[in-house]
């Protein structure tokens, strides 16, 4: 918020430079920076939503600047010359709102529109508002000094009172439903019973604390005036503006529950200044009433807690001064002492506030740093946190790249989904743009468009990322943390099962090192996941019956419709689910005592038969002292017959009572030759 | 004649080679006079131009790749024999290693983590998608509140509208501080690392999700001071480097007094003219937990007290490696994560 230097300097007479003024403001107010219009500095507050309230007004920050810089400063005294005509003999108000805290208002007679004086201008100009006469002009001008939003009403223009000719009436309250109002700008507002007006009898005048009315509004030929000051609940005033749409200085100076001593004062001073810019007679008396009176809180505070919250010894005497410098007055007992906040401080409410207070005026940067003194403790470890970081750093040694994508997809993303995904989606009430409108179901869909943008610099992408997905899933709303990755490359293989046993031995080797067993997870095919929807060749990692992840190459449509054609593969891990089974602590196996003989067997078989079934057919010839199983060769092309692919396997052998020999080995390979001939394979 | 079958057999005869002499058979059978490569290139000169030029080529690729599996394995073989006498010239580069790196916002966070695990805090986390009431009414935000205009907020669409359990992304990760306080006894330390949303238009420094670790320390006696000493030791352990704090007034609902803390960084040199230099940036809000908090978890408000902090990791992700656009972290290209 724009404050004028100039005026705040002749308020508070202080020697400090536009700079060094800011500096003091950023360090025990609220950051400051200088501006310049011209040679005119301008202070640049970003008041805190708490400060608001108080030192909105250029008064409010001179108090305040007077409380750091140890001046005590005093509201100037406003002396009016008043005509003996009263008020309230030509007005007056009825409250019908509960949203109105206090309505007060004073009439002018027979002042003269015209343009302002130069300082008015200048100081408006300073606090970025621009000059458009000096009535409407005055009311801004005591705004930016008291913080109390005022406004002006043509006296003339508002309809007299029903039972008295003579009269004027102005009411609050609620609108009426299907009431509409045009304001100062010639907009129109549809109204309801949410919104509160201030009206005279017959239709409504303004949106209260909000914005003028067109009907009553100052004109060049306006002679006699009604001033309003009013203090409304914040709360009514920010949803009115929120549902109008329309956010104003007045409305959201109100939204900040101004504190009600200034309403009188600021009517008061508008008044005077009319009279020096716009001439005119004051008429006797303020109209008008508070129906809210503010309680005045009493907060004890027992001495020896200002050492226990802040944590350095403060004097008592230290105490006083800067709760003084800052209005509030004080009752010292023996075991504590009693504080109340003055009424421009409703943002004081609880002994942690006060002692605060105390503290930002000491200077919170030059409060001692002290360790605390508390009990050793080893931190509890978080195992899944851990786990994460420690996969990560794993899958950083496959030369992975870690990114981080966005949690969200798009419209587009969307309708490319299959329907299945497109109905778990859940969805973003009011994202920024049509590019973040859901929550990501799976990594897959941003993974995609990296690779395609990548692929304009390199030919090879190796991506991993732990993030979460996020679904519905019958109503409820579900994130979970999932590993996925990529491999791609820009260059076309036919053999697309390249990159993806390069994935599965990420996998697997990854897994391998987390100690998990084969025995605790397995492949499966990947028809009857969800999966098979956006993966064609592939399979699905199962723990027992549940699904925990996915290896597989992502349709040609979805990479068509990213543009990222080439190979590619993609895998999604479930990760939680993956702890559990490593929970399961790595046992160590004792070292071998005997040697082991190794035999080779290659054989010709149907490419329908799956490595799988070999190795279940081989375990179940179950050859003696048989102690791994090893693919190493995958043949398939020209010299075999389609449809068949050559197989080579490492055969290890291992008694644990004795070295073998190798007839023994002969015999149990008979085993597995009958068995694997009993498949249709030709041993080579 | 196939040449892919050829390729094969070569391959798997040369693997199986243990000695010199067994080399020198495979080198005859394959390189050799009289070895079917050389017999191909001979029967070339019967061919057309193009046939000649193609075919020769992919031969010639063979014969290279044969030439080489032999030097390698008669390498091998050698070196075996006689390591000490083989010729090295260390000055040539190692052979290179590919790794993979961490994105920034890991190291970052892990630092982080790693300097307050030091002190004792443990590690807490919390759910992304967040009830209304966690992330504003627990923490003194209720609706019609002027703060929650620091806290924009993307809204959950829910198929049935219940407006009594209204569904957020995560401003902040301060709703976690109401959720572990529901469950656990004071005294603790804890910090909560995690994903959050605003309601924001992109730019070089505003993004719509960022990375916020969380801090909550409640005891007897944790005062304000004690704040103080803890930040200053972390961030030191940070930044490995002279960094200069500033600890400055602040409002947030949910803390009473609040702070801002500011850092800056003195340039290394003259030359680095980056915006991070000697200018104050703003890394953490935070405060004395509000007694309301305290209250709503059922604690004594008359014994406990402490702090909670809230610190941007991308911010001090920029600062600490010279980052000018928060952009570049959810933009994943190869050129800017091989620089971490």
């Amino acid at each position: 918020m724009k404050f004028s230097y100039n005026w705040l300097k002749d308020l508070l007479k202080f020697k400090e430079s536009p700079e060094k003024l800011a500096d003091i403001l950023t360090m025990y107010f609220a950051e400051t920076t200088v501006k310049y219009y011209g040679k005119r500095p301008v202070l640049d507050v970003e008041l805190l939503s708490n400060q608001v309230a108080e030192a909105s007004g250029h008064l409010g920050l001179a108090r305040e600047t007077g409380a750091i810089l140890g001046k005590i400063f005093i509201y100037p005294k406003i002396n009016l010359k008043e005509k003996n005509l009263a008020a309230k003999d030509l007005l007056d108000i009825k409250i019908k709102s509960s949203n109105c805290n206090c309505y007060l208002a004073r009439v002018i007679q027979g002042i003269k529109i015209k343009e302002s004086p130069k300082w008015l201008k200048d100081a408006l100009a300073d606090c970025g508002v621009r000059s458009i006469n000096n009535i409407v002009d005055a009311a801004n001008y005591v705004m930016l000094e008291t913080g109390q939003p005022l406004h002006t009403f043509d006296f003339d223009k508002i309809c007299s009172k029903s039972t008295d000719i003579n009269k004027k009436e102005i009411i609050i309250r609620q609108a009426k439903k299907n009431e509409k109002i045009t304001t100062l700008e010639d907009e129109v507002y549809d109204l309801n019973e949410d919104i509160m007006v201030i009206a005279d009898n017959e239709s409504s005048l303004s949106l209260a604390g909000i914005k003028g009315g067109k009907k009553s509004g100052i004109s060049t030929n306006t002679t006699n005036i009604i001033l309003e000051s009013a203090n409304f609940n914040g709360v009514n005033i920010r949803s009115s503006s929120k549902k109008l749409g329309l956010r104003t200085d007045a409305s959201w100076r109100f939204e900040h529950n101004l504190p009600l001593d200034l309403t009188g004062y600021a009517v008061d001073r508008l008044a005077q200044l009319i009279q020096e810019v716009a001439g005119g007679n004051i008429l006797k008396g303020k109209v008008g009433q508070d129906i809210f009176k503010e309680k005045k809180e009493l907060i004890p505070i027992k001495w020896e807690n200002w050492e226990k919250f802040l944590g350095w010894s403060i004097k008592k005497k230290e105490i006083i001064y800067y709760l003084s410098l800052l209005g509030f007055s004080l009752q010292q007992k023996k075991d504590y002492i009693l504080v109340s906040p003055p009424c421009f401080r409703n943002d004081v409410k609880i002994k942690e506030d006060v002692m605060g207070e105390v503290a930002r005026l000491y200077g919170i940067d030059k409060v001692d740093s002290v360790m605390p003194q508390e009990v050793l403790t080893i931190p509890l470890h978080n195992e899944f946190f851990e786990f994460r970081k420690q996969v990560k750093d794993w899958l950083k040694g496959y030369n992975l790249e870690e990114v981080y994508n966005y949690s969200f997809i798009s419209e587009q993303d969307k309708n490319i989904l299959p329907n299945e995904w497109q109905q778990k989606l859940i969805e973003i009430e009011n994202p920024t743009s049509a590019l973040t409108k859901y929550l990501r179901p799976t990594l897959l869909v941003n993974f995609l468009k990296n690779i395609n943008y990548n692929f304009r610099f390199v030919d090879k992408i190796r991506f991993f990322e732990i993030g979460k997905s996020y679904f519905k899933d019958k109503k409820n709303l579900k994130e979970f943390f999932v590993l996925s990755g990529t491999l791609a490359q820009k260059e076309k293989s036919n053999n697309l099962s390249i990159l993806l046993y390069e994935a599965k031995g990420i996998i697997e080797d990854l897994f391998n090192k987390f100690g998990i067993d084969k025995d605790n997870y397995g492949f499966k095919s990947l028809e009857n996941t969800e999966y098979s929807l956006l993966l064609e060749q592939g399979t699905a990692i199962y723990k027992n019956k549940d699904l925990i992840g996915v290896i597989g190459n992502p349709k040609k449509g979805l990479l068509k419709e990213y543009d990222c054609e080439g190979s590619s593969v993609f895998w999604e891990i479930k990760l939680l689910p993956l702890l559990e089974i490593v929970k399961e602590e790595r046992e160590f196996q004792p070292l071998p005592k005997y040697p082991a003989i190794i035999r080779d067997i290659s054989f010709i078989i149907s490419q329908n038969i799956l490595v799988d079934k070999i190795l279940n057919v081989i375990q179940e010839a179950s050859p003696l002292n048989l102690e791994d199983v090893d693919l190493f060769d995958v043949y398939i092309g020209k010299n075999l017959k389609s449809g068949t692919k050559s197989l080579s396997f490492h055969l290890t052998f291992r008694s644990k009572g004795h070295t073998l020999k190798n007839e023994e080995v002969d015999k149990e390979m008979e085993k597995v030759y009958k068995g694997l001939k009993n498949i249709g394979a030709e041993i080579r | 004649m196939d040449l892919k079958q050829l390729k094969k057999d070569a391959e798997i005869g040369i693997s199986l080679i243990k000695n010199t002499s067994n080399l020198e058979k495979w080198r005859i059978k394959y390189l050799g006079r009289k070895s079917a490569l050389s017999l191909f290139f001979n029967s070339l000169s019967k061919l057309s131009l193009k046939e000649k030029k193609e075919q020769g080529q992919k031969a010639n690729a063979i014969r290279q790749l044969f030439s080489s599996l032999y030097k390698k394995k008669k390498n091998d073989l050698e070196s075996n024999l006689s390591f000490s006498s083989n010729f090295i010239d260390i000055t040539q580069p190692g052979e290179k290693i590919h790794q993979g790196h961490l994105h920034p916002l890991t190291s970052t966070l892990n630092d982080i983590t790693n300097s307050f695990q030091k002190m004792g805090f443990s590690i807490i986390e919390g759910p992304e998608i967040e009830t209304e009431y966690y992330n504003f009414d627990a923490l003194n935000i209720p609706a019609g509140h002027p703060a929650r205009e620091m806290w924009d907020t993307l809204w959950v669409k829910l198929e049935a509208k219940n407006e009594k359990s209204k569904m957020l992304l995560r401003t902040h990760t301060s709703p976690v501080q109401v959720r572990f306080m529901e469950t656990n006894q004071p005294p603790f330390r804890i910090i909560v690392p995690g994903k959050c949303f605003r309601y924001e238009a992109t730019d070089a420094s505003h993004e719509i999700q960022f990375h916020q670790i969380e801090g909550l320390m409640v005891g007897e006696n944790i005062s304000l001071s004690n704040f103080k000493a803890i930040i200053e030791e972390v961030v030191k352990d940070i930044f490995k480097q002279k960094v200069l704090i500033r600890f400055r007034p602040s409002y947030f609902p949910f803390v009473a007094p609040g702070v801002e803390v500011d850092i800056k960084i003195k340039p290394k040199t003259k030359n680095q003219k980056s915006k991070i230099n000697n200018e104050w940036l703003e890394i953490m809000g935070a405060g004395m937990v509000h007694p309301d908090l305290f209250k709503r978890a059922g604690y004594s408000t008359n014994r406990w007290q402490g702090f909670a902090f809230g610190l941007g990791i991308e911010r001090i992700a920029m600062i600490k490696y010279h980052i000018d656009d928060i952009r570049l972290f959810f933009s994943p290209d190869v050129r800017f994560l091989e620089q971490f």
